[in-house]
């Protein structure tokens, strides 16, 4: 009977059901709640207080890193490494060395970007327990849920869910570990 | 908040304020022209030389206008709404730029080697340019790029106006159908303006992404224009109810986009003929790059493109009117250094030269520019009344 | 407030009227997962098969025998393997310019078409890169390419743009698929939780990687999209410019002008826009997604396509109009061999499908009629191979010094390995089509009225 859960699902019909839900269950103190939508929905944002993320500041380090590895490299081998006079050109051509300078720009900044999205995001990820929700495959499709984690100090089996209840929802089931 | 509530006309504080600014901006120009007239009398060759690229700020600031003007006719969409009458305001001074033209044609002699005869005879080139280079099919296109502009102007003002009075209908159709070609035309005009005005001042060069480069400065001076007018605009009524910081979000990206496109046309154009080294394409490079000139060239580069690139790609930048509208005219500025670095470089090979007609020719011509574009700004109300984007406009960023 | 309703929702006819999340998600991945596969798909990927089995002879006969089984001989030496080239990457343009640029332009009609024109590029970029490494020779040698140390003790000449294309391809190539696969993310849940089957579902769900559309994920991953898109962006158009680099950093009459960035750009959206065209107007009509891919898409993939048609009208009028002004005998001479040489033809036709014909567009009756874009989309592809075969062969073959002067013909095996590629291309794309969601499923479900969040009216 007493077998800890990952926390309490509701389900929602509508986007707009579940920024408000996600809204209220804020107001109320809880904290350790997550919502599952199947597109984004830029209002869940605000409704649950989550901060601005730290994306932009890796793909500018990565950029950055791109531009300084890709100048670099040229600069290392033209001038040192390999020095050799073509079409009279100095051997520092900076003109030339742009264009592979901006290609190694963009390609480290996609690639933080990629690896900086799926790191913040703790992706792969082989398992999860709200899959353990009876109707989560729906989260995909048309559904929308909102989960009170067991471990938010708010949390109490019985009157979180009664909690949820009261915001009108599909169901509400338990989500096992 | 509905369309019928808002008043679009121009409210007292703000007529008061631009009235103001209208005042300080002819006695900027009338000073400004006082001190040409006396430099066309002590120093022709250098007061025809600072004029032509002063000239070519305010063309760019018309012309460009106009072609934001088409542009939102073609694209549609909420962003171009709320530039449209400060566009159409800008393309009705035509009028006064064509008149401006003047002393250009006054200072044929003085600018275009190809105007003279005994250069033309000496010159294998020249004389197979002279089909093209001559002073009276100069005038022609001139006449018609000018003309162009003031015909499509006219159009466009004309029919946005029996839109405002009778509402939606065939006149919105009318400024749709002709935007196409409108903007076709203008790509073209600017083109070949780039080329008899400015190319040809080295009547041996040649570089087919000129005009291009000019149809980017012109998107450009006119962007940035139009921002720092939206500021000004939105901190009184109507434009104080109207403008979100979203609507200059919009604005801030195409500045920024344009900022980018002008930085790979000059590059490339840079790049291509560096890298060829050709005794035919190379000395207009050299003529900018030594001398002192190539102090202005980074500067352009940092000012031009790196500075405006690294700020405007902030989104918060872009949401704050002040911030935004300095980094416009900060633009603004370095537009004119770009062409006085395109025009001047070519009449004083090898050393850097600055003359005080240098700075009183941009202040007699954007004076005057200025006032006459704030007196047609006042004539309308600051937004269409019947667009059919308007309503998307007004919700546009209050969702 | 009564008003405010009205003001919101301006009529969008990007989607039909009557969908739900449901139906949306149901219509998309039935094609995938339970839909019988058509008849029309089976003579498509046939056909694709049929020709990539062509590419592979003909690939293992130039192995065999060198690449004198092509028609290249000096002076063109480029032949069709560079016109196939940049042929093949323009082509793929389109789809980074349809999912970057009109994603930072908030054009939502994208939302429908964005997944397959990205998977269009993949395939695009995939067979253009064949063409350089053929023409390698020795293509088990590409790696001197790339600035390793090697047995000859050589670097690669940075000064180079056969070198810079090296570098701005690849990273295109990772760059599309890294946004392609982010994308895809979302969608390959959708399949995981949807496949009947034990084997889709599994593999389905290892390509999702867990993800469960958790609101902190999503916000991270809509910056990643936005932050993808501006990336893209420039490096799509820095991808044309360094390929015509190729030509223009040479100083061959015809090749070096200083407007071929910007104008090869052009051109590359112009003809991507043509392929999207000829792919989506058969496939949705068999597919019947004419309510997602709607006859809206097709008008404004068609008045793009005639955008930059107008910017290429305007650098051959503007490059015919400079050979003159510039004065250089050469300039001129190339210009006018085109015109009237041995290459004339091929000139007067691609004026004919780049310029003369799309001048239908501008008739809305052309623009919402699906068969008549189908028509002028082929036409823009045939004109834009055309132009990068006449700029390539006739600068090539009448340079400076008419005692170098040659003709080149192509031979059955420039055909071969030409067609070979449509055919590897066809059979990627309907692959594609067959296994992954071929229109981005939660991008189209934020095109419906209500995923808006509807306010809540606060004081």
């Amino acid at each position: 009977m007493t077998t800890p859960i990952y926390g309490l699902m509701a389900e929602f019909d509508s986007p707009t059901a579940l920024v408000r839900a996600a809204r209220a269950a804020r107001e109320k103190g809880y904290r350790k709640l997550d919502a599952y939508s199947p597109f984004p929905i830029e209002d869940l944002s605000g409704a649950l207080d989550l901060h601005k993320n730290k994306l932009p500041l890796i793909v500018l380090a990565g950029g950055i890193a791109g531009l300084i590895a890709g100048y670099l490299l040229q600069y290392f081998v033209t001038v040192w490494y390999y020095p050799i006079n073509i079409a009279g050109r100095p051997l520092h051509s900076w003109p030339s060395y742009v264009v592979i300078a901006f290609e190694t720009t963009i390609l480290f900044a996609a690639l933080s970007a990629v690896l900086g999205l799926l790191a913040l995001c703790g992706l792969p990820m082989p398992y999860h327990p709200v899959f353990n929700a009876p109707r989560f495959a729906l989260a995909s499709r048309n559904r929308f849920f909102l989960c009170i984690e067991s471990r938010d100090p708010l949390f109490d089996r019985a009157q979180t869910g009664e909690f949820l209840l009261t915001l009108d929802p599909k169901e509400v089931s338990e989500v096992a570990h | 908040m509905t369309s019928a509530s808002l008043d679009f006309d121009i409210g007292s504080e703000l007529r008061a304020e631009l009235r103001r600014w209208r005042k300080r901006a002819l006695a900027v120009g009338l000073l400004g022209a006082a001190l040409c007239a006396a430099g066309f009398l002590r120093a022709p060759f250098q007061f025809f030389r600072s004029y032509l690229w002063s000239y070519l700020f305010v063309v760019g600031l018309s012309a460009g206008s106009l072609a934001w003007l088409m542009l939102q006719y073609v694209t549609g969409g909420a962003w171009g709404v709320v530039i449209r009458r400060p566009c159409e305001a800008a393309a009705r001074t035509l009028p006064l730029v064509a008149l401006m033209f003047l002393p250009i044609i006054v200072g044929i002699p003085n600018l275009y080697q190809w105007s003279h005869p005994k250069i033309v005879a000496a010159d294998e080139i020249l004389q197979h340019k002279h089909a093209y280079l001559n002073v009276p099919f100069f005038l022609v296109r001139a006449a018609a790029y000018l003309g162009g502009w003031l015909l499509l102007s006219w159009f466009f003002n004309r029919w946005s106006a029996a839109e405002d009075r009778d509402g939606p209908g065939p006149a919105s159709r009318k400024l749709a159908a002709l935007a196409g070609p409108g903007l076709l035309f203008w790509g073209f005009s600017v083109t070949f303006m780039a080329i008899d005005w400015v190319l040809s001042l080295d009547p041996k060069w040649f570089s087919t992404i000129f005009g291009m480069m000019f149809m980017a400065g012109q998107a450009l001076s006119a962007m940035a224009f139009l921002i720092a007018l939206m500021a000004l605009l939105s901190f009184r009524r109507p434009m104080s109810e109207i403008l979100t910081p979203r609507h200059l979000h919009d604005l801030g990206k195409f500045l920024l986009a344009l900022v980018m496109v002008w930085a790979y046309f000059s590059f490339s154009q840079f790049l291509i003929i560096w890298s060829a080294n050709l005794p035919s394409e190379i000395p207009w490079y050299l003529a900018r790059m030594r001398g002192g000139w190539q102090y202005v060239g980074l500067a352009l580069v940092f000012g031009h493109f790196a500075l405006p690139f690294a700020l405007l790609l902030s989104r918060d930048l872009k949401r704050n009117f002040k911030l935004l509208a300095g980094i416009a005219v900060f633009v603004l500025f370095m537009r004119l250094v770009d062409l006085y670095w395109l025009v001047a470089p070519g009449f004083l090979r090898g050393s850097f030269g600055l003359s005080w007609l240098d700075f009183a020719a941009p202040a007699g011509v954007f004076g005057l520019w200025l006032a006459y574009f704030l007196t047609q700004l006042e004539k309308r109300p600051l937004m269409p009344l019947h667009d059919p984007h308007l309503r998307e406009a007004l919700e546009h960023g209050r969702e | 407030m009564a008003d405010d309703t009205q003001l919101a929702d301006p009529p969008r006819d990007v989607i039909a009227p009557g969908y739900t999340f449901g139906s949306i998600t149901d219509q998309i991945a039935a094609v995938v997962l339970t839909k019988r596969t058509p008849v029309f798909w089976m003579a498509c990927f046939s056909v694709g098969f049929g020709l990539l089995l062509l590419f592979l002879w003909a690939v293992a006969m130039l192995l065999a025998k060198g690449v004198g089984i092509w028609g290249i001989r000096t002076p063109v030496m480029w032949g069709f393997a560079i016109t196939n080239f940049v042929w093949w990457i323009g082509i793929g343009h389109a789809g980074t310019l349809i999912s970057a640029i009109l994603l930072l332009l908030n054009q939502r009609w994208r939302n429908s078409i964005n997944r397959f024109a990205e998977a269009m590029t993949l395939f695009a970029v995939a067979c253009a890169g064949m063409f350089p490494l053929l023409h390698l020779g020795r293509p088990w040698l590409f790696y001197w390419l790339f600035p390793l140390p090697n047995s000859m003790g050589v670097m690669p000449n940075f000064r180079s743009p056969l070198v810079w294309d090296v570098f701005a391809v690849s990273t295109y190539a990772t760059v599309s698929l890294l946004f392609w696969y982010v994308g895809l993310m979302p969608d390959l849940a959708t399949l995981r939780d949807r496949a009947g089957n034990r084997i889709a579902r599994l593999v389905y769900g290892v390509m999702a990687l867990g993800w469960r559309g958790s609101a902190r994920h999503w916000s991270v991953y809509e910056t990643a999209s936005l932050l993808l898109a501006g990336l893209a962006t420039p490096l799509v158009l820095s991808v044309h410019t360094v390929v015509s680099f190729d030509f223009t950093i040479a100083i061959v009459p015809g090749w070096h002008s200083t407007f071929f960035p910007p104008y090869f750009v052009a051109g590359a959206i112009y003809s991507g826009f043509a392929m999207v065209l000829a792919l989506a107007i058969p496939v949705r009509s068999v597919y019947g997604l004419q309510g997602l891919i709607t006859g809206k898409h097709l008008e404004n993939a068609a008045k793009v396509m005639l955008a930059t048609g107008l910017i290429v009208a305007y650098a051959y009028i503007l490059e015919t109009f400079t050979a003159w002004y510039s004065g250089d005998v050469f300039e001129q001479a190339a210009i006018w061999h085109r015109m009237t040489g041995p290459y004339a033809f091929s000139y007067w036709a691609l004026i004919t499908c780049n310029i003369l014909l799309p001048q239908a567009l501008w008739f809305k009756r052309v623009r919402t009629s699906p068969v008549a874009l189908f028509i002028s989309s082929i036409f823009v592809l045939v004109g834009m191979w055309l132009e990068r075969y006449v700029i390539i062969v006739s600068s090539l073959a009448q340079d400076f010094m008419n005692s170098s002067w040659g003709i080149f013909h192509a031979t059955r095996w420039d055909w071969a390995t030409y067609l070979g590629t449509i055919g590897m291309f066809l059979f990627l794309f309907f692959l594609f089509i067959r296994l992954l969601p071929m229109i981005s499923i939660f991008e189209v479900r934020t095109l419906l009225p209500q995923a808006k969040v509807e306010k809540e009216s606060r004081p």
